[in-house]
């Protein structure tokens, strides 16, 4: 049972308390930031990300969700099974990203009366009970300009007779009587690289995560099928609750009633064969001394069809000991951050057949120490194809039944980098 | 003529007219679009405060809702603001539906401290429960039962008995949720409550049935034998539930199963061994066709004469099957559930299928990953073949937090297997690079841990750690000796080569954990090692006095054991030990001191007087610095009290003394213990059990009556509870695929809203329950012949001795140091081997 939820600012201020059963005394907050800052201290090099996500307290276990500085606290009292509470913390956020299109302490501020009511029908009496976005726009309206205007024309002019939402769809995930003027339906297929590249350009571990988001602006009850042309190469994958699980098993397509606006059709995951599909390889080269080290990371294209990688930027995380630096780039721009020890390469767009980008140089050590003459080095990468699926899943055909127009349908793909990792 | 110009006039004016007025409208209602900006509600200061009260009796639903919005706004500040219960219970019964929702979240946050007001409100939500709109009566209700006033509690029950026959199953859904709060309000109502879940039970909905469950869990969970005429109907549904009613049904299912149906996991586990299991369970996953699993498991042990009783039962096997699906769920925690149901319920074999879906789980939030990997651990321990072809996503990512990195360090030591080692010992030694020193140490346990778990690839992993100790780093070095140190005690054979190669490396090494490792090491195979050993100690003697305290101490037990070993016939052995005696004996360390007056009187009798007469004084100081060992020790040690008493030399016994066979430590994964809670607990995750824990029943020792389940009829629930909201669901697809009418006559009516779906319920119903029926008969036939194999519960011993996982040798050998020396002084000989562990080893060595 998920009896209360706090959502604490990043200085660990509450912003909002909302107690579904019994009433759980604020204090908890303070033990809870208290065990925060201690346990950030209790090492060198943690972080607010490294703090357990349940912290036992005398009384209770202090769940937490700590997302974009925010913190999602639940003290939870009896055993429960704490993914479910997870689960549930990680809706908030979802469903606040889905209201206001963007979650912060400012939104939240700004929008505290409706993240109330959210809060209110998202949980009954510890257990959770509309958590489809649909389902809830029905209930508490999304603030946005035309509804402002309605409630405001209409508050004016008659106080008595509201539109009263009336129909709960039978789906718990569609709201009745959509209309649109104009049909269409948008796929977004990206693909994530997950990859642990070693020192020699040999990949450790490869893979692709893919995610169809869609956007189905539909009226009625559309009954949709899509096929693709390659399904076979989906290893795993896991799909919205509008998806027959037992066509997918029998004829490998995607058939669904889909829900109105944005939602995450289905998610997959690819293995990739070997590193050869990887579409960029970075060679880093990091010769280290008691004092500094010189080195040279140089990125090229492989296998891209020919498209440009875009958005390029290498992360080089340095030892903390790191005081100065210098470096020469010839492509893109470098920055060395001297409080975070984080040095970030900026490449932009790299077209296939232009020289590869370089960048060459050295840092120093303030003291020199063992320990920063013996770590070793994580470049993280980062990028963007458009146009591009990694894996080659392919979008076949999509069907409409049970409504008579047709449809516009629109297809995109990109691809990019996920969880990759180049170890120099 | 004229009519057309007093129209248009006319049409002007009022064009005019309405013009004004719009422009009017929005010049007064442009302040109200900063509304859109709930902020400055925030900042209150007193004098808005008195306005509220105003606010809240104005007859403007607008500054009525400004008033409610900053009250909202105060409780979230954390302010007491129950002063105004009496104004805003006045509003509850506002015609507009947004000035109630917000006065609803305000009574349900007072009403406790409020009773008395509070019941002036629950007029309008008795009123309210009779509005036409679904959603006005399903919030009066679920506001009613939420005010916590136990004297309200026969209205609720009223409420709760006129909503369960509702039309709307939103309503219904309500309802349910309402009966655990009426439960809560008034305990003596149970028995009237339950029979509303009975009834309730009988709702063919699957948007209501998940909250039905949720009551049930949480009013009568022991009442399971109302499940029984509806345990075929829930594995049906379970697919269409919603994510958090799939969850509840799975956990009372599991619950019910458990007490239901006869062990499908371990009837052949007892007698089969665990290399026998794996390498059918190996071969049979990998065969695609299911009847060659039930070949194997029925070759592969001597079960074949009872088939019979080892057959799942076809209502079990039907669960699993109902259940399989889920595992394609967003829902992280529904993957779990079902992780949970297939760990707790199904046969072996079936395990496999879960290594996919809670691998993905991975990809999720940091704290979902948590999560997953506690259950992994749990699950990898007892049957770690369900994850070794994954070993690669367990792989560290520099990115990792601290908690995910050594989780999955444990795993990766779990599932190494022949196949995948090679590659998990490269991935380890990599880690070792790390620039975090607690993560370099677990990565370098970790290698010994594999080299422990596969014998066969101990060799690698030997000659993996022999690299790291001469690397640069220093605490590598250290961890690296002491794993070797630990894998050698296993494997007695490796040694002397190993042994070698350390004494080569000893020069170079500067740490003082490492080098004591190595000197106790050579000390206790020095009868193999008659050629380097004596040079090692050679070597010692020379640095005797700028080595560290521990370095000493084993320098010392070196030297003895060699005495020991050679006797007095080598010469220049007794001439270094002595010089080293004596060093010691001026040594600033009380122990060093101790430890050489030990040792002499050991290795050349009690001709001195001097030793035994400072041994003496040793006493009082052991005593202060052993207390908490001495215990144990005396109460273990009885045995060598008596041998003592014989007044036996004690140099004749010097060899059994200090060159006896150490027993080889016990490495335990950190993670240890995990397995005994139920997957997906919090208990599991926190590894010890936590307030409200419950253990799963443990089955049954005879079938019960399986019939139950047959015999209940379908009863025949009540039409308004037939509507199928179901309707994405893959049974009325199919079915209305095969539908003579074809997809869109039969989905159509459906499609029309509430109003079709009611009127069409009953018949398509029937239709649907009658196909869903033909399913699940044929299904049972083909299930029936899958065969179990048998749990493979490597149960590792509770007993077991437990090792500490600190590291921190220094302390822990001080006080071992002094407590040894006290017992050799009255006792003698039981507790010298304590004396003269290996640096690392606990307390746990010294028993015998």
């Amino acid at each position: 049972m998920i009896e209360s939820l706090f959502v604490l600012s990043p200085t660990g201020k509450v912003i909002i308390e909302k107690h579904w059963h019994e009433l759980i005394p604020r204090r908890v907050v303070d033990y809870f930031n208290e065990q925060v800052s201690k346990a950030i201290a209790s090492g060198e090099d943690l972080t607010r990300e490294d703090v357990l996500p349940i912290i036992s307290s005398p009384k209770y276990q202090l769940i937490n969700v700590y997302r974009d500085g925010l913190t999602y606290l639940s003290p939870i009292t009896k055993e429960v099974d704490p993914m479910m509470v997870f689960e549930f913390l990680h809706r908030i956020p979802d469903i606040m990203q889905e209201y206001f299109g963007q979650v912060s302490e400012t939104v939240i501020k700004e929008n505290f009366v409706t993240v109330y009511q959210l809060l209110e029908e998202m949980m009954d009496d510890g257990f959770p009970l509309t958590t489809e976005p649909n389902a809830l726009k029905e209930i508490v309206p999304a603030p946005n300009l035309i509804n402002t205007v309605i409630t405001t024309m209409g508050a004016t002019t008659s106080a008595s007779t509201r539109k009263m939402p009336h129909g709960m769809s039978n789906l718990p995930w569609r709201k009745a009587g959509v209309k649109y003027t104009r049909n269409e339906i948008f796929f977004d297929i990206v693909e994530e690289i997950d990859a642990i590249v070693d020192s020699t350009g040999k990949a450790v571990s490869c893979e692709a995560h893919g995610t169809i988001q869609t956007n189905s602006r539909l009226s009625g009850m559309p009954d949709l099928t899509l096929s693709f042309v390659n399904p076979r190469l989906v290893d795993d994958c896991s799909f919205h609750p509008s998806v027959r699980f037992n066509k997918w098993e029998s004829d490998k397509v995607l058939s669904f009633v889909p829900p109105d606006g944005h939602f995450r059709l289905m998610s997959y995951r690819v293995n990739l064969p070997s590193q050869q599909n990887l579409p960029v390889q970075v060679k880093p080269s990091i010769n280290i001394g008691a004092n500094g080290a010189k080195f040279d990371i140089t990125v090229s294209l492989r296998n891209t069809e020919g498209k440009p990688l875009e958005n390029v930027v290498l992360t080089l995380p340095l030892h903390k000991s790191t005081t100065t630096l210098t470096a020469h780039c010839n492509v893109g721009q470098y920055m060395f951050d001297p409080v975070g020890k984080v040095l970030r390469w900026d490449i932009g767009k790299i077209v296939p057949r232009e020289r590869a980008p370089v960048l060459s140089g050295s840092f120093g050590f303030g003291t020199s120490s063992e320990a920063a003459a013996n770590a070793g080095y994580n470049i993280g990468v980062e990028f963007v194809i458009n146009s591009h699926s990694l894996s080659g899943l392919k979008v076949d055909v999509l069907k409409l039944f049970n409504e008579s127009y047709k449809p516009y349908k629109g297809v995109r793909t990109m691809t990019k980098a996920g969880r990759y990792q180049v170890r120099a | 003529m004229y009519n057309v110009d007093a129209y248009l006039k006319s049409l002007t004016s009022n064009a005019a007219k309405l013009s004004k007025k719009v422009q009017d409208g929005i010049a007064e209602n442009t302040r109200d679009f900063r509304f859109e900006n709930q902020a400055h509600f925030l900042d209150t200061n007193e004098d808005k405060m008195r306005e509220i009260r105003k606010n809240l009796d104005s007859k403007y639903e607008k500054e009525k809702l400004d008033g409610l919005k900053r009250l909202i706004a105060m409780i979230s500040k954390g302010r007491d603001v129950s002063e105004f219960f009496p104004d805003v219970v006045k509003n509850v019964a506002s015609n507009s539906l947004e000035v109630r929702k917000l006065v609803y979240i305000y009574i349900l946050r007072y009403a406790e401290q409020e009773q008395d007001l509070a019941l002036l409100s629950i007029n309008t939500f008795q009123k309210d429960l009779s509005d036409k709109n679904q959603l006005i009566r399903a919030m009066a209700l679920r506001v009613m039962s939420g005010i916590r006033v136990p004297v309200i509690s026969p209205i609720v029950m009223l409420g709760i008995k006129k909503c369960v026959t509702d039309l709307s199953p939103y309503v219904r859904k309500i309802a349910a949720h309402a009966i655990p709060k009426c439960y809560q309000l008034d305990p003596a109502q149970k028995d009237a409550l339950i029979d509303i879940i009975n009834t309730m039970l009988g709702d063919n909905s699957t948007f209501t049935i998940g909250s039905v469950l949720m009551a049930f869990n949480h009013v009568c969970p022991d009442r399971l034998d109302l499940i029984h005429p509806q345990y075929r109907k829930l594995c049906r549904m379970l697919v269409d539930m919603d994510e958090w009613g799939q969850i509840t049904a799975m956990d009372l299912l599991l619950r019910y199963s458990r007490t239901q149906f006869l062990n499908p996991i371990g009837k052949t586990s007892a007698t089969t061994t665990r290399a026998k299991k794996e390498k059918s369970v190996v071969k049979s996953f990998y065969s695609d066709d299911d009847s060659d699993i039930s070949h194997h498991s029925s070759d592969g042990s001597e079960s074949s004469s009872d088939d019979e009783n080892n057959a799942v039962d076809p209502d079990l096997a039907f669960l699993i099957k109902c259940a399989l699906p889920l595992l394609q769920s967003r829902n992280s925690q529904v993957v779990l559930s079902v992780a949970k149901l297939y760990m707790h319920l199904a046969p072996v074999e079936d395990s496999y299928k879960l290594g996919r879906p809670l691998i993905r789980l991975l990809r999720s939030h940091r704290e979902i990953q948590y999560v997953v990997l506690n259950n992994i651990v749990a699950i990898a321990s007892q049957r770690p073949y369900v994850f070794d072809q994954f070993y690669q996503h367990f792989f560290v990512r520099s990115t990792d937090p601290v908690f995910i990195r050594n989780l999955k360090l444990d795993i990766l030591t779990m599932i190494a297997t022949e196949s995948n080692i090679t590659f998990i010992l490269r991935e380890l030694q990599e880690y070792v690079k790390s620039s975090n020193k607690g993560f370099v140490t677990e990565a370098i346990e970790a290698i010994g841990r594999c080299a422990s778990n596969i014998p066969e690839m101990a060799e690698s992993c030997l000659g993996g750690l022999l690299k790291l100790a001469s690397s640069k780093s220093d605490s590598v070095v250290a961890e690296s000796v002491v794993a070797i140190r630990r894998l050698l005690q296993q494997r007695p054979d490796d040694s002397i080569a190993m042994i070698t190669q350390l004494t080569k490396l000893l020069d170079d090494m500067t740490e003082p954990l490492a080098r004591a490792n190595v000197f106790w090491l050579v000390g206790q195979h020095c009868v193999q090692l008659t050629t380097i050993a004596p040079d090692v100690l050679r070597k010692a003697a020379k640095s005797f006095c700028s080595e560290s305290e521990g370095t000493k101490l084993q320098i010392l037990t070196l030297g003895g054991k060699l005495v020991a070993q050679e006797g007095a016939s080598s010469k220049t052995i007794n001439l270094l030990f002595q010089y080293i005696l004596n060093m010691a004996r001026y040594d600033l360390d009380y122990n060093v001191r101790d430890r050489a007056r030990f040792l002499r009187a050991l290795v050349y009798g009690n001709q001195n007087d001097l030793q035994s007469g400072g041994s003496g004084d040793q006493n009082q100081e052991s005593d202060e610095n052993g207390e908490s060992e001495e215990h144990r020790d005396h109460g273990e040690d009885m045995g060598g009290f008596e041998y003592s008493e014989k007044e036996l030399n004690l140099s004749d016994h010097i060899k059994a003394i200090l060159l006896s066979e150490k027993p080889a430590p016990v490495q335990e994964n950190p993670s240890h213990g995990r397995e005994q809670y139920r997957v997906g607990s919090m208990s599991l995750v926190l590894n010890r059990v936590v307030a409200g824990y419950e253990p799963l029943p443990e089955w049954p020792t005879t079938q019960p009556d399986p019939s139950v389940r047959r015999l209940a009829a379908q009863m025949d629930a009540p039409g308004y509870m037939n509507d199928h909201t179901g309707f994405g669901s893959d049974s009325a697809f199919a079915k209305s695929r095969q539908a003579a009418g074809g997809f869109d006559a039969s989905g159509g009516s459906r499609y029309d809203g509430q109003a079709g779906a009611y009127r069409g319920a009953q018949s398509l119903d029937k239709f649907l329950e009658s196909s869903s029926e033909e399913e699940t008969s044929s299904e049972e036939e083909t299930d029936s012949d899958e065969d179990d194999d048998g749990e493979e519960e490597t149960s590792e011993g509770e007993d077991e001795e437990e090792e500490e996982a600190s590291e921190e040798e220094e302390e822990e050998e001080e006080e071992e140091e002094s407590e040894g020396e006290e017992e050799e002084s009255e006792e003698g000989v039981s507790s010298e081997e304590e004396a003269i562990l290996p640096p690392t080893s606990k307390r746990s060595n010294g028993r015998r």
